[in-house]
Order: structure tokens, then C-alpha cells, then sequence
């Protein structure tokens, strides 16, 4: 089976927060860092815009994952600023702890999976869930680009960037923003550009 | 049914051998790589753990690598060579290759920190380990510890789409203190040797390996003239979508991976010879992990085991090492058992103890990460 691809909606994030009360209570936003935030906005409001409740699949892109955390539980083991070892900063420094909360917050029950491999991660995910599509095994996917940076980190690799940037494809012509004709991000940037352009490509 | 992708070439390190042979023998024999921490550097020191008995730089000698590379690359590289020689293969000039971590380089960040560099990430220890063998196109999964079984689905799905005839996959994870700690913090390790399904287990014990496959289309296996060792027949990725660090108690992520598996596959719960559970020995895990498997299977549950008991939870590479050990069952027609004796818990299924003789046909494979992101990957005898 090679059926076609089409993007139905997208939704991207720039360097200002919306207002999170929409989504989460006091409490909730206070136990989430701001990237996992934004992406739960940017993955509820893509599917919003595109009229779909459930995807089939997420697939989830971070060049380099949850800094913020990371550096949180470093500084604990290192004995940095006092920081003491906490579980929570543990589980939310691995990568794919974006792509499941998304899944938890939908209840979604469907593929899930996170690729992280620098400036090629949303490529991976992209030829992922193209590669599904095509061959018919579901015909929707949320596929989603996430990164921050730290004070430290931006020091060290100047490279890094922050995005928060969503994207719902289907096999299903009606409605869509435009074909998705190959998986690769080069043939994608024209569309990013229009649609997206808060959206920092390297 | 999907189109065959073929498993041509295996290669496995791990506490419990250093190549894939070694580590039969261990399993066949009984011989737990499971001790005291003699090789990280960690101030935590009170919890067994599964570490490759070898230094940095005696990995570094074996692999013939560059300096400066972290502990994962190199295992990597080791477990890489070892597949790729089984398969009469040299290099990956031609082959992409698709590895699983989460932890990368942090071996090398905890040591420097607060100065850490660009060269520590995930994506930087897959292109090293790339890299050594001449190869450019490299990507990483990094679903905790189902990182190395989700490399395999994306190797297989690079087949079956026919962009690719020859993928290698699996997944590298070393040891570091950062995660150790981690686990600790969770209260989940277990401070004697691990003990899956067993009433008394208390949590896992951290490991570290690497393991890779080489996947390859029905025509490359005709071309080449080569027999295959086994098929990836199904797979099955699903979300337990229930807690970042907690499964379900009716394990839903569990069951519906396994029951993808079967579907694509074509087979029936009946026709599975042998199922090797994630069983990390966590009292939550092994428990949801039966409620699964007892909604899968019914009462005619076939022999089920954790070879975490020999080899620790070697977290994002454990996907890979217990997909090399399903092939190798497929191989030599027989089962590895966990240690006895073994206490019973009637909230758990009773995994087989001691080794058990074929005949094996297809096997189940489970891998289950934190956020519920779970796989269970189908291998099959070729006959």
C-alpha cells in the first residue's frame, strides 16, 4: 500500500507563553515544566484545529530533550547549589517524558515513540509517521518538535533552540492544508515558512 | 501478514557475556552477571548492579575506538561489529543505522559538570558508534527502557517501505551514576539480586549493554545468498497512557502491544512458544505485566521469563539484548529459565525456572518504558 499524505492543521508556539490556564489547573502547572506545557498546548490545539479527538499514533521530536531537568538532577548529584536529588526532576529529564505526557493528557493508547538525534530528530519522526501512513498500518499521527534551552546550556551549545511546534497528518485528502509528497524536511521548509514561521529550522 | 524482514546478524555485550555465545552459556548454565558496582564511579554503592566487567579504556582497546568517546558508543560499537560480522557484513558505509538511548553520553556529563559539551547527547553516541563503522545516516530512539525495541519497529518499517535492504538496529546504555541515582530516588532497586514475579521481589537491579541486529528484506537475503537466523514477524507499539513512571494495574499498554503483535503476525495467542517478559522485578511492573499477560494468553499461558535476573535492566538497550536472546532461543530450540527457587505470587504468572528444550517457534518479546511507552516485538524460526 502507498497511500498519500496530507497535513491537516499545525500549531507552533514562539518565544511567549499563552496563557496556560486554559489547559491546566494551579496545581497541574505547577508540577510540569514550561516545555512539557508547551507542547501539551501546541499537541491539543493542532488536534483541535483539526477537528480530531484521538491520533493514531504520536511521534515526537526533541534535538537534545529536557535540559531544564537534566540540569536539575545534575546539580543534586554534584552537590551544586544545595540541589537535593528529586524524583520528579529524574522522570521528566527523560525524553520521551514529552511524548507520553501528551499521550496521557489525550489518553491515547496508540504508537508512541521519540526520536532525539540533534538537528535530525524531526526528520526521523517525520519519516516515521510518513512511512506508517504510506503503508497503511494508521491514518492519523501528531508529530510534534520539542526543545528549550538553559542559561547554561545555551553557553555551551550555542545551537540549541527553543520550539514547541505540532503537526497532525492523515491519510485523508479532505480538508488538508496541503500534501506532504515525501518525508523529507528539505521539501517541507516552503510550507514551514508560510504556516509556521515562529518555527526556528537550522 | 507484512512482508518478511529477516534477522541476519546479532551482536550483544552485557554483564552476563561478552558476545552473544557467552552469554547462551550464562543463561543455559545459570551464571547471573548481577554484583557489586567494581567500575562506575558513584558514591551509591549499596545496590547490585549489572556492569560489564571491563574499564573504558580495556572497551576502548577491544573496540579498536577513538578516545573521548562515552561508554555506550563503545559498548555500541563492540555489539555493532559482532552482528555485522555475523551477517558477512564489513562496515556501514550503505546501512543505516538505528540505535536506542536515554542516557547517551551522561557518563561523560556527570564526570565534567557543570561543563558538559555539545558531544555528550543521544544523537552524538548513535553517530559515534556510525561513525567507527563509515557510516553517516544514523538516527535515535529514545523511549526509555523500550528505546532499543522501538529502533527495531522504525528498522523494520525502513524495510518494509522498501527504502531501505539492509538496516542495523538495537540499542546501547551504560552505566552512570546520574541514573542510578535516579532509579533510586523512585525507590525501585532492589538492594539483593533481582527476583522477577517473585513474592518477595523488591525492585530491579541497573544494568548495562548493548545489542544490534541486522534486518534485512527478502530480496537482499536472496541476493546475497545467505540464510537468515529468524524473522521479525510482528510488532506492536502501544501507550499505557496511565503515569510517567507507573503501569496500569490491568497493564492496557502491555496487552494491546502484545495483541498488535500477534495480529500483524497472523498468529494466535496458541501458536507463541515463549514469551521474554520486560519483568524488571519491580513489584508494579511484574504485577500489571501478568494482569496482561493473563489477558492475552487466558489460562493456557505459555513458558514465560525475565533474563533480567542474568543480566540486570540494562533500561534502553534491554529491548535489543532480549531480542538477541529471543533469536537465539529460536536458534537453539530451547528456553532460558529464571534462577530457582523462586516464591510464587499469585498476583504474578509463574515464570519458567531452569533451562527448558524446544521446540520453539515464535517468540514474544516485551519492553516497557517509562510513560507506559511499550513494545512487544514478534521473532520467528525460519523454516
Amino acid at each position: 500500500m502507498n497511500r498519500k499524505v496530507y497535513i491537516r492543521s499545525l500549531c507552533c508556539l514562539g518565544a511567549d507563553d499563552p496563557d496556560f490556564r486554559e489547559l491546566f489547573s494551579v496545581l497541574e502547572a505547577r508540577r510540569m515544566s514550561r516545555l512539557l506545557k508547551r507542547a501539551v498546548w501546541t499537541s491539543v490545539h493542532a488536534l483541535k484545529d483539526g477537528g480530531i479527538n484521538l491520533p493514531d499514533a504520536i511521534i515526537t521530536a526533541t534535538d537534545f530533550g529536557c535540559i531544564e531537568q537534566s540540569e536539575a538532577f545534575l546539580k543534586a548529584l554534584k552537590g551544586l547549589d544545595g540541589a537535593v536529588f528529586r524524583p520528579t526532576h529524574f522522570m521528566q529529564s527523560t525524553h520521551n517524558t514529552i511524548s507520553s505526557l501528551i499521550a496521557i493528557r489525550l489518553g491515547c493508547h496508540g504508537y508512541n515513540v521519540t526520536y532525539s538525534h540533534r538537528g535530525r530528530s524531526f526528520d526521523s519522526a517525520l519519516l516515521d509517521a510518513w512511512m506508517q501512513l504510506s503503508l497503511g498500518d494508521i491514518d492519523t499521527a501528531l508529530v510534534g518538535w520539542f526543545d528549550e534551552t538553559t542559561p547554561l546550556f545555551s553557553r555551551l551549545v550555542p545551537q540549541a533552540r527553543e520550539r514547541a511546534f505540532s503537526l497532525l497528518l492523515t491519510t485523508n485528502p479532505n480538508g488538508a492544508l496541503a500534501e506532504l509528497a515525501s518525508p523529507d524536511l528539505a521539501d517541507l521548509r516552503p510550507f514551514l515558512a508560510m504556516y509556521a514561521p515562529e518555527l526556528t529550522i537550522d | 501478514m507484512i512482508p518478511p524482514v529477516y534477522i541476519t546478524g546479532t551482536g550483544v555485550l552485557c554483564s552476563a557475556g561478552s558476545d552473544r555465545q557467552a552469554l547462551w552459556e550464562s543463561l543455559t548454565k545459570g551464571t547471573r552477571g548481577i554484583g557489586p558496582v567494581r567500575i562506575l564511579d558513584t558514591d551509591l554503592r549499596d545496590f547490585p548492579v549489572g556492569e560489564v566487567p571491563l574499564t573504558d579504556a580495556q572497551l576502548r582497546q577491544r573496540a579498536g575506538a577513538a578516545e573521548g568517546l562515552s561508554r555506550t558508543s563503545l559498548m555500541g560499537i563492540l555489539a555493532v561489529g559482532e552482528a555485522l560480522s555475523q551477517a558477512g557484513l564489513t562496515d556501514l558505509k550503505e546501512i543505516p543505522l538505528v540505535s536506542g538511548t536515554t542516557v547517551g553520553g551522561m557518563d561523560l556529563t556527570e564526570k565534567t559538570f557543570p561543563d558538559y559539551s555539545v558531544s555528550h547527547d543521544c544523537g552524538a553516541s548513535t553517530d559515534a558508534i556510525a561513525a567507527h563503522f563509515g557510516g553517516t545516516r544514523a538516527t535515535t530512539v529514545s523511549t526509555a527502557c523500550s528505546s532499543a525495541a522501538n529502533a527495531l519497529i522504525l528498522g523494520a518499517n525502513l524495510i518494509r517501505s522498501g527504502r531501505a535492504d539492509i538496516v542495523v538496529a538495537g540499542g546501547s546504555e551504560c552505566l552512570t551514576s546520574f541514573h542510578l541515582h535516579g532509579f533510586h530516588s523512585l525507590m525501585i532497586l532492589d538492594p539483593q539480586p533481582c527476583r522477577p514475579f517473585d513474592i518477595r521481589r523488591a525492585g530491579l537491579n541497573l544494568g548495562e549493554g548493548a545489542a544490534f541486529l541486522v534486518l534485512e528484506s527478502e530480496a537482499s537475503v536472496k541476493g546475497r545468498k545467505i540464510n537468515p537466523l529468524a524473522r521479525l514477524a510482528g510488532f506492536g507499539n502501544a501507550c499505557d497512557a496511565f503515569h510517567q513512571t507507573a503501569s496500569s494495574e490491568n497493564g492496557e499498554g502491555a496487552f494491546l502491544a502484545m495483541s498488535k503483535a500477534l495480529e500483524m503476525a497472523s498468529l494466535l495467542p496458541g501458536d507463541i512458544s515463549y514469551v521474554n517478559a520486560h519483568g524488571t522485578g519491580t513489584p508494579n511492573n511484574d504485577a500489571s505485566e501478568s494482569a496482561a499477560l493473563r489477558r492475552v494468553f487466558g489460562n493456557r499461558i505459555p513458558p514465560v521469563s525475565s533474563t533480567k535476573a542474568y543480566t540486570g535492566h540494562t533500561t534502553s538497550a534491554s529491548g535489543s539484548i532480549e531480542a538477541v536472546i529471543s533469536v537465539l532461543c529460536l536458534q537453539h530450540q530451547a528456553l532460558p529459565g529464571q534462577p530457582a527457587p523462586l516464591e510464587p505470587d499469585p498476583a504474578c504468572i509463574l515464570p519458567l525456572t531452569g533451562p527448558l528444550q524446544g521446540p520453539v517457534d515464535h517468540v514474544l518479546c516485551n519492553s516497557f518504558g517509562f510513560g507506559g511507552n511499550d513494545t512487544s516485538l514478534l521473532f520467528s524460526a525460519c523454516r
